[in-house]
């Protein structure tokens, strides 16, 4: 826990997260402009699924950033609602009911 | 000790190559989804945005933040979030997009617009194979 020799500090380690937060800002905004213009209702879904599936890494990062665990906790719950947009909205195309 | 040092230098690296590469494997499914001009070829493009552009970034993301000794005992809180997130995400992306495929072409919302023949489609509408 103490000689710790390999391992960069704390602020080489922020810097170095920031630059790969940018990359995934970058993708979140060319994916809402697929879900801005997209012709159907399934691209639309597609590009929102691929979305939150971002904003969940953005979080993480961003929790491991700011030195706050507690931003982490909305990851899992993000992600699984994406999972169940999916399953709702299959589900309506197909019969036109939400059903139960 | 020194070897528990190394093990977390190639911890972290590892970790800190597989965020850049998720982020750049993102930019290109990003580029990919408008280059695609159907919605079932944008399914490929979306397959590399969840599984490049989500898991791998996740699992570095874990990594890293085994190595980070500032965090204190809360180290362990974020990586067990996002080896959870990883799992879950292997599990339930390609299912939905699976979904979303079967109901977009059941339900004849998005036709294969450039195609040579679609089996499926005239096995619902009650033409058979002829043999």
């Amino acid at each position: 826990m103490t000689a710790v020799g390999f391992v960069p500090t704390q602020l080489i380690t922020i810097d170095a997260l920031g630059v790969a937060l940018m990359l995934f800002v970058v993708a979140s905004i060319i994916y809402f402009v697929r879900l801005v213009k997209g012709p159907t209702v399934p691209d639309m879904v597609l590009a929102i699924d691929v979305l939150s599936y971002d904003l969940v890494v953005f979080i993480i990062l961003f929790s491991l950033m700011c030195d706050s665990p507690l931003l982490a906790v909305g990851a899992l719950p993000l992600m699984l609602w994406a999972f169940l947009l999916d399953m709702y909205v299959s589900k309506y195309l197909m019969r036109r009911e939400l059903g139960d | 000790m020194v070897w528990l040092s190394i093990l977390e230098a190639i911890a972290y690296y590892l970790g800190l190559i597989m965020i850049f590469v998720g982020g750049i494997l993102d930019i290109i499914a990003a580029i990919g989804m408008h280059r695609f001009k159907n919605f079932y070829m944008r399914l490929h493009a979306a397959t590399i945005g969840t599984i490049g552009g989500a898991f791998y970034p996740l699992i570095g993301a874990g990594l890293v933040a085994l190595t980070m000794h500032w965090m204190g005992v809360m180290k362990y809180y974020v990586a067990g979030i996002s080896f959870t997130s990883a799992f879950f995400l292997l599990i339930t992306a390609p299912v939905g997009s699976h979904a979303l495929a079967q109901g977009a072409h059941k339900s004849r919302t998005v036709l294969p617009e450039p195609v040579i023949v679609d089996r499926l489609l005239e096995d619902e509408e009650g033409g058979g194979i002829e043999k």
